[in-house]
């Protein structure tokens, strides 16, 4: 075993947390600086993992493995290939800039930064781990620090954070007690006493019953489907982005909806294809419900982050009807296109939070001509709105464009309605913007100063991926590609032989 | 006759005895600090001494008197209970008026009951350690002197307790008429359908059930849990619950046949999944701490006894895992509540506002083992309810497996609700909360064993499983 | 089986008729003159002195206990003391450390004032 890289990024933000704990409470520069340092480090290595990774060789890179527990057949497995890279830069990406996002959080700071630092730690590990067991463990890790955020520092305004927090937290578990009872189910189908193994890629090898994976696919649907706000258990979305602190919305939203996604290509399709093909045509139809019913209500909204929020639930849509089309192109684009909303939908939320945190109103309404008082601001608002909407050039249109030409093929009805939904996208981000950043000049915002300093590192992290990767988005594909390649070709045999729900519509 | 097998419980008596004879010579005025650390000690010894009893798989006395793995582990998780219930109680007694150092006597004589309930081989030995610990439970739980409402809780749990032993001694002089024998291997080849057995059989599980508080024996556990001492309330709630599951998995398992007999399995799956769901649902509205922790645990009475639905190892290993993660994380909570009841003289879960920031330290350690009860990774409960509902599954049993978890999250809404007090608010006043050494050291322990057995639940499973192997 | 039982049924609703006759009986036969001193509740024949539910000092209740604990160890004594010769040594130890626990709780109770009548 070589360095371990992988476990070094992922206990450093919970190192960083350990020593938080002995920081005195008001020493408020060292607890952020402390946390910024353990983040990049944190952040530099899955850069390093990313541009190091080989790509003649293939599959997964950085293993370590650790026989953990040996009765039930748990491996402490880490590793990375070109589906879970991009999700480990996201998260870093984004945790190091939530860190910065909230360097103006003077409530209980240490508090604050240890759960933050916990948090990213959760979700790095569902990513790079390889073993479905300890990729439960992180995956329920972040549940309670997102709770204790959102009700102490979030914020109270349609509903009460309380209500939003407690919401969310409620639909995540029991999302994952069904997807709980699948992962046991699937264990204790796939081997016999004795052999038994919670190692994904063994797993994926065993035999199953068809009627058996279409069971434990629609449980893990359902666990997975309501962390990625998968419609009808999507409600907890909206509220709760609205109720949680900048941070969190920007962690929640960027990144740990994604294991959603994630969770559903590598353990769904990989391991239950059989069950994958029978739901797709479901699947594909609530991702058209997503895409076009909460890209009609973001339309309605009047408070900022719900806009943003409905429009995470509609993008996840397009993750999901790339998903659904189950072929090499189609899940290429679902995995790009998480990377790029993870992207955009944290800077819409640092910007947004930066904006709260100053005019303390995110009521549109009352807003108007910004880019005059915070030109910064507006510049990263309106780079993530363009990139929401797809605008070439920038991170989101390539991904999204693949999923089409993905799910065209399979569902070309379905796809047409996703595509015509990017014009109420269009509109209501547009909309919205205008009515925030242009506009005459509103005396009453003046004494308001633009991000600067620390405030600057979301917006030009973010902002240089948001435009790097758009300008060359071989960079995001390629990897994507050589991770879902060669896992999808041995499948596509069973994919194209297996039946659909109903005939596949 | 092997007197060797009995050496644990022989020196469990003489701890107990010596601690009486202790309290007599030593002069009144001397406060009786020391007796707790002497009996932490002894216990300590005695939990050393049990591990020497691994692997001997011997019964004695005619078949009375049983000493197997099963047994061996579930005395160390008595033990280990009474260990940190002593500790964190060496404070809470100084507090007491008066019979301060037979307060340790008595938790001894109760363990040594359990002890003699967990090595138990026969119906009427189990019933002489169910008396040793049911008695001595009545005289602890009214240990506060002068206060009503725990002179109250001793005469409730006074009568409850001795109408349920006179069911369970119904049920099992039944069982003797029926078979003609006591011994409970015995008792598996004799026992075949009859009325009669039905009648015994509901007698036990009422008798059983009433010690693990499974719905809907569970009535007295929300009072009795409010009014004892909270030290009591946490041995009431984990060790005794603990001895009522050795014994119930012994008898159930070992001595009542389920081919041609009659099916207690689907009266205990069926009372299972309601015990689930009621402790769970009721919890939520409580507002009293130690009572959203009495409904706590019949939820988790359901958990444990859904481990029984596998009848085989792995759900045995289930039952014993969970047991000993079960005391730990409850007598951290319970450590928790005394000290605060202690320091701002309530129980309300509302006034635990602001602990965070009083006390970091008790708020982080309530949260986790909360959370720990509740069965959220990792933490160790979630390791617990891992084991045993996948030992059911295994079976092609799926229902408790649903009930069991969606219920378990569900119980996360009021677990945080404390959290959500403790984290959120500010404190109500600046009085200190006040950590003494001793209880302090069994709240980071608690702490400590809550999360490393959830992330590395390794050798205690493999001990579990080597205990639940040697019952079949 | 049922036979066996029979029997002992039938002396079951036997000694049950007898004295539910016997009652009946009585009431008809006897003559109703009542006295208020009839009507009296009956207590060993001495009139009753103010109200019967009063509470009772906690000191008999710790000598009866004392009692009875002393009580049950002489029935163990007693067959212990007949077979003595053939028991031997083991019994002789045996009944020892059963008495010295006695002893001992003889003694706490001594010393927390269980004897003295306060």
């Amino acid at each position: 075993m070589g360095f371990p890289l992988l476990t070094i990024a992922l206990l450093a933000p919970i190192i960083g947390a350990l020593i938080l704990m002995f920081v005195p409470e008001d020493e408020h520069r060292t607890i952020k600086g402390i946390s910024a340092f353990f983040t990049g480090i944190s952040l530099i290595l899955s850069l390093v993992a990313y541009f190091g990774y080989d790509f003649a060789l293939g599959g997964y890179q950085f293993v370590e493995d650790l026989v953990w527990i040996k009765e039930i057949g748990v491996t402490y497995a880490m590793g990375v290939d070109g589906i879970s890279l991009p999700m480990l830069l996201l998260t870093n990406l984004i945790g190091f800039s939530a860190v910065f996002a909230s360097w103006n959080v003077n409530k209980r700071p240490k508090t604050f930064f240890v759960l933050l630092l916990l948090l990213i730690a959760g979700v790095m590990g569902t990513f790079i781990s390889r073993d479905l067991f300890i990729f439960f463990l992180f995956y329920e890790v972040v549940v309670i620090p997102l709770y204790i955020m959102v009700v102490i520092w979030g914020s109270t305004k349609r509903v009460t954070k309380e209500y939003a927090g407690m919401k969310l937290t409620i639909y995540l578990l029991i999302g994952s007690a069904f997807l709980l009872v699948g992962v046991i189910a699937l264990y204790l189908n796939a081997f016999p006493v004795g052999e038994r193994t919670f190692l994904i890629e063994k797993l994926a090898q065993a035999q199953m019953s068809d009627s058996f994976q279409i069971f434990a696919f629609l449980l893990l649907l359902i666990g997975f489907g309501s962390l990625l706000s998968m419609f009808p258990f999507h409600s907890w979305s909206p509220d709760g982005y609205a109720g949680a602190p900048t941070a969190v919305s920007m962690i929640h939203a960027g990144v740990l909806k994604k294991i959603g996604g994630y969770g559903l290509i590598r353990i769904g399709l990989l391991v239950l294809p059989v069950g994958a093909k029978f739901w797709a045509p479901v699947i594909a139809v609530l991702a058209v419900c997503n895409v076009a019913y909460a890209a009609m209500i973001a339309l309605a909204q009047k408070d900022l982050k719900y806009v943003v929020g409905y429009s995470s639930v509609s993008h996840m849509g397009y993750v999901l009807i790339g998903f659904a089309a189950l072929n090499v192109i189609g899940i290429n684009g679902a995995i790009a296109n998480m990377f790029a909303h993870g992207v955009m939908s944290a800077l819409f939320f640092a910007m947004i939070g930066f904006v709260y945190e100053k005019t303390h109103t995110r009521w549109i309404p009352d807003m108007g001509g910004l880019a005059h008082q915070m030109p910064r601001a507006a510049i990263g608002l309106m780079m993530a709105g363009m990139a929401s909407l797809g605008l070439p050039g920038l991170v989101s249109f390539i991904p999204e464009f693949t999923i089409f030409i993905g799910a065209f093929k399979v569902y070309p009805v379905l796809a047409t309605i996703c595509i015509s939904a990017i014009i109420i996208t269009a509109l209501y981000t547009l909309r919205a913007l205008a009515n925030v950043l242009f506009g005459p000049r509103r005396p009453e915002f003046d004494q308001y100063q633009d991000a600067k300093g620390p405030e600057l590192v979301p917006l030009v992290v973010l902002g240089s991926v948001l435009v790097l990767a758009g300008f060359f988005p071989s960079l995001l594909m390629d990897m994507v590609n050589s991770g879902v390649e060669p896992m999808l070709k041995p499948l596509m045999d069973t994919l194209n032989s297996a039946p659909a729900i109903g005939g596949g519509f | 006759m092997n007197f060797s097998l009995l050496s644990s419980e022989m020196l469990a008596a003489g701890l107990g005895t010596g601690l009486l004879i202790l309290g007599l010579i030593a002069p009144k005025t001397e406060n009786r600090r020391g007796f707790g650390y002497i009996t932490a000690f002894g216990l300590l010894a005695v939990l050393v001494a049990t591990f020497f009893q691994y692997g001997i798989n011997q019964s004695t006395f005619h078949e009375l008197w049983i000493v197997d793995d099963y047994s061996v582990f579930m005395k160390q998780v008595f033990i280990v209970a009474a260990i940190l219930v002593v500790l964190s109680a060496v404070d809470f007694v100084e507090t007491l008026p008066r019979f301060r150092g037979e307060f340790f006597a008595l938790i001894v004589y109760a363990l040594l009951g359990m002890m003699v309930m967990a090595s138990a081989n026969d119906l009427i030995t189990i019933y002489v350690g169910l008396e040793l610990m049911t008695i001595t439970f009545f005289v602890l739980v009214a240990y506060q002197l002068g206060d009503g409402r725990s002179s109250e809780a001793g005469i409730k749990y006074l009568i409850l307790g001795s109408v349920s032993s006179a069911v369970l001694l119904y049920g099992m002089s039944i069982l003797y008429g029926l078979t003609g024998t006591t011994t409970i291997p015995e008792m598996l080849t004799k026992l075949t359908w009859s009325p009669i057995l039905v009648v015994a059989i509901v007698m036990l599980i009422g008798g059983f059930g009433f010690k693990i508080s499974l719905v809907p024996f569970h009535m007295w556990s929300p009072d009795i849990y409010e009014g004892a001492p909270t030290p009591i309330t946490a041995f009431l709630a984990v060790a005794s619950k603990a001895a009522g599951f050795a014994v119930m998995v012994r008898v159930f398992l070992l001595g009542l046949p389920l081919e041609g007999a009659v099916d207690w399995m689907l009266l205990i799956s069926l009372l299972a999944g309601i015990t689930m769901v009621i402790g769970n649902v009721v919890a939520i509205p409580q507002t009293n701490i130690k009572r959203m922790l009495a409904y706590s645990s019949v939820a988790q009475a359901g958990y444990m006894i859904a481990g029984l639905m596998s009848m085989d190892a792995p759900g045995v290993k289930g039952i014993l895992f969970y047991s000993m993660i079960y005391v730990v994380a409850n007598v951290g909570a319970f450590t928790v509540a005394t000290l605060v009841r202690r320091a701002l003289d309530t129980d309300t879960i509302a006034d635990y506002a602001g602990l965070g920031q009083r006390q970091p330290l008790l708020a982080s350690t309530l949260t986790i083992c909360l959370l720990s009860l509740a069965g959220i990774p990792p933490l160790s409960g979630f390791v617990g309810k891992f084991y045993i509902f996948q030992a059911v599954m295994d079976k092609g049993i799926l229902w408790p497996a649903f009930v069991g978890f969606v219920m378990s999250m569900i119980s996360v809404y009021y677990y945080l609700n404390v959290a959500l007090y403790m984290w959120r608010d500010d404190p109500k006043d600046d009085r200190p909360v006040p950590v003494p050494g001793p209880a302090k050291l069994v709240i980071v322990l608690s702490l400590v064993v809550t999360v490393v057995l959830g992330v590395y639940p390794g050798p205690l499973g493999e001990l579990a499983t080597m205990a639940a192997k040697s019952l079949f | 089986m049922l036979k066996e039982y029979l029997a002992i049924s039938m002396f079951f609703i036997v000694a049950l008729l007898i004295p539910v006759a016997v009652i009946f009986i009585s009431r008809l036969v006897a003559p109703k003159k009542t006295t208020p001193e009839k009507e009296e509740v009956y207590e060993c024949g001495v009139d009753t002195v103010g109200d019967t539910w009063i509470r009772f000092k906690t000191s008999y209740f710790l000598y009866a206990l004392v009692f009875v604990v002393f009580d049950v160890e002489t029935v163990f004594l007693y067959p212990w003391a007949v077979q003595f010769q053939q028991l031997g040594t083991f019994a002789f130890v045996e009944m020892f450390i059963f008495i010295a626990i006695l002893v001992v709780g003889f003694w706490y109770a001594w010393k927390e004032g269980a004897l003295e009548w306060k």
